[in-house]
């Protein structure tokens, strides 16, 4: 076969592939492939969860187009932020959703209470709690995660939910009151204006080129129509022979015809943009800058109430053949009552022990063995805990760091007393994979 | 009788092109000429649109990015470099006055379908939130400085600065619904800014938009009129990056090319 049959047939079949074969549909959305140690050491989710809307009995979320749902959660700004990720000073953060482009839309968002369209200033070891109100906007099925990016750094993702959006035969719109009470609908706000003044626009343009480059003339060159009837591909042999500040009139290239041509429609547009100023100056008269809206988001219990407790890591073991994770840490309990251990989360994962409820949406929830089990008592130091985890679910969410260049374990250990406050400590540990050979 | 052979040569080679300009060509006919410019159109929108994706991007893009600072310093920047590049070789070749023109229909065209498709149909983004620029005005007084004085250094100069402040006159016209305020997360905000905030962009938080953040050199308060100027002057130095790639990326190659075949 020769090489322009071999082209010929692998372009067949590459044609063929493109036609016949489907792609399966994407629905991460890179977090897994960013490095373990650093998803784990950087923020902490709690408390994550997707309220409104239809549960359906395979967990995931259905509602319609313009219906909301509410993603709550708790981010927590993690001490042991790398020192490789915004220098180690993470200074402004943007709490959002990461999912598959506009397929639901942000109405309401706070931050610690406070409403928080923009972004935020941010410090190590501090709280935040998002409430993130959204609304359902493109048909189809989609995975939406909590998302805090930090600048300088990246983006990391909480745990994430499925949501089906259900087309409503009534249509979508998207209402907004501006400050003058008028209320438009943001789906195709303006579009008339930016299509009427685009599309104009280019007639404009292609008059000028057809006038250049089109219509029929007569055999002493003169044009039979309003368009200049010139040529084009066979004038460099004029062009070439004259100076490139002579406009070719004298040869016969161009003519004064050509001259009035261009003035007039140096007039036409001048009109056109003079209308289309005065059109937006009159029917626009209020006008700002686009804001930046930046703050501080207030202090709340969180981070002022006294911790429940503090922990001393002690081992982090990993066995990669049963992919069982085994943590050891040794608890003081600084309350003035019993406190219990009420879960673990590191990433997008929720390890929960038994008898214990967490937010978190049901893929991203698992269960831990603890021992001892039981509260921990008032004033009680330095005691024990183990924590035996199904490591799939971490290989699954590339949440195990075998093959990364720090070898560590980190998350946040949620207490809980008698009211049912909760309280989180963060731990870090080097983890020692028993590998073999 | 040195000045007279002069000048009867000048004559011969006057009417010698006179002759070439309305000479009927067998073969290459007016067929070639729509196969050149509809065929040149893609490469010249696409060269276009890329130039601008690469220097201007986002603050094109999105009607969150178009403020009145960056806006007007790097859009029109990024566009007059391919127009500036198709007027050098349309003039030279044709002596034509369109390739500014030539450069903002065919970039219009292709740029609108692939926001229309990509970020319309495939993404579902309303299109009143990434609607792209025209540069079709701005190319037509241009194209008509070029035209009125048949001087490169002069359209450099006075077009490509009057294409900056052109460029940015059409594109206000559009942006102006988007600028109003409007009382939303409460905040007063503009109809663009809700719109950046409202459709997700997951992998672009907000704090990498970079619009007017205010400086204490507040000129006034007439940050707009700042950067317009310094956009037009900006421009010039785009114009003549155009005019580098017109004549020794373009134009120099073809003609080593003529010679060696």
């Amino acid at each position: 076969m020769t090489m322009k049959k071999r082209l010929a047939v692998a372009l067949f079949f590459g044609l063929v592939s493109t036609l016949v074969f489907t792609a399966s549909p994407a629905s991460a959305h890179g977090e897994k492939s960013q490095e373990a140690f650093l998803r784990m050491r950087s923020i902490g989710f709690t408390d994550v969860s997707f309220t409104g809307g239809q549960t359906l009995q395979n967990g995931e979320i259905q509602l319609n187009q313009g219906e909301f749902i509410v993603l709550k959660g708790v981010a927590k700004l993690m001490d042991t932020w790398p020192d490789t990720l915004a220098a180690g000073a993470p200074r402004i953060g943007y709490i959002n959703i990461a999912t598959q482009g506009p397929c639901v839309e942000m109405v309401a968002r706070t931050v610690n209470g406070v409403s928080t369209p923009g972004r935020i200033e941010i410090a190590k070891g501090r709280y935040y709690a998002f409430e993130m109100k959204l609304m359902g906007r493109r048909p189809g099925r989609w995975h939406i995660h909590p998302s805090f990016a930090v600048k300088g750094a990246g983006t990391v993702l909480g745990p994430g939910q499925w949501v089906n959006v259900k087309r409503t035969s009534s249509g979508f719109t998207s209402p907004v009151t501006l400050y003058n009470g008028k209320t438009i609908n943001m789906e195709n706000y303006g579009l008339s204006v930016v299509w009427g003044f685009q599309v104009v626009g280019f007639i404009l343009g292609m008059i000028w080129i057809l006038y250049w480059t089109a219509g029929k003339r007569n055999p002493d060159g003169s044009p039979k129509s309003w368009m200049g009837g010139k040529r084009t591909v066979t004038n460099p042999a004029v062009t070439l022979s004259i100076p490139l500040n002579d406009d070719g009139v004298a040869v016969g290239l161009n003519s004064k015809r050509d001259h009035r041509a261009v003035n007039m429609m140096l007039v036409a547009t001048t009109i056109f943009l003079l209308v289309g100023w005065i059109y937006q100056a009159s029917a626009y008269p209020v006008k700002i800058p686009q804001q930046v809206v930046q703050f501080e988001p207030p202090k709340t219990d969180l981070d002022t109430a006294a911790p429940l407790a503090s922990v001393n890591p002690l081992v982090a073991d990993y066995e990669p053949d049963s992919r069982a994770l085994t943590i050891e840490v040794a608890v003081d309990n600084l309350s003035d009552g019993p406190i219990e251990f009420a879960e673990f989360t590191t990433s997008t994962l929720t390890f929960v022990p038994p008898g214990g409820t967490a937010t978190a949406p049901g893929y991203y929830q698992k269960p831990v063995q603890v021992s001892p089990s039981g509260p921990i008592q008032a004033g009680e130091k330095n005691h024990k805990i183990t924590m035996k985890i199904d490591g799939n679910a971490l290989v699954e969410e590339h949440l195990v760091p075998t093959s990364e260049s720090q070898l560590t374990m980190a998350g946040l250990m949620v207490f809980k007393d008698s009211t049912g406050r909760k309280s989180s400590v963060e731990i870090e540990e080097p983890l020692r994979p028993h590998f073999k050979g | 009788m040195a000045s007279d052979t002069e000048t009867l040569e000048a004559d011969a080679q006057f009417e010698r092109l006179k002759a070439l300009v309305n000479k009927e060509y067998k073969y290459i006919d007016r067929k070639w000429d729509a196969v050149f410019w509809i065929s040149a159109a893609f490469i010249v929108g696409a060269a276009a649109d890329i130039t601008m994706l690469l220097f201007a991007g986002d603050w094109d893009f999105w009607t969150d990015w178009k403020d009145r600072v960056w806006w007007p310093i790097l859009t029109p920047f990024s566009l007059v470099i391919i127009g500036s590049a198709l007027q050098y070789i349309q003039w030279l070749a044709w002596r034509f006055p369109t390739g500014m023109t030539y450069t903002a229909i065919c970039m219009w065209f292709l740029s609108t379908l692939g926001r229309w498709l990509q970020w319309g149909n495939f993404v579902w983004y309303p299109l009143n939130f990434v609607w792209g620029t025209t540069m079709v005005p701005a190319g037509i007084f241009a194209d008509w400085v070029l035209m009125k004085t048949k001087s490169f250094v002069l359209t450099g100069l006075l077009g490509s600065a009057v294409f900056a402040f052109t460029w940015w006159v059409s594109n206000y016209v559009m942006i102006a619904p988007y600028l109003q305020p409007a009382e939303w997360m409460d905040r007063i905000l503009t109809v663009s800014d809700i719109q950046g905030i409202a459709y997700i962009r997951s992998q672009t938080p907000e704090y990498l938009r970079i619009v007017e953040h205010g400086t204490l050199r507040s000129f006034l308060g007439e940050t707009q009129y700042v950067s317009i100027v310094f956009g037009m002057t900006v421009a010039i130095a785009g114009y003549w990056i155009g005019q580098f790639i017109g004549r020794m990326l373009a134009i120099w190659p073809i003609g080593r090319f003529m010679k060696k075949w």
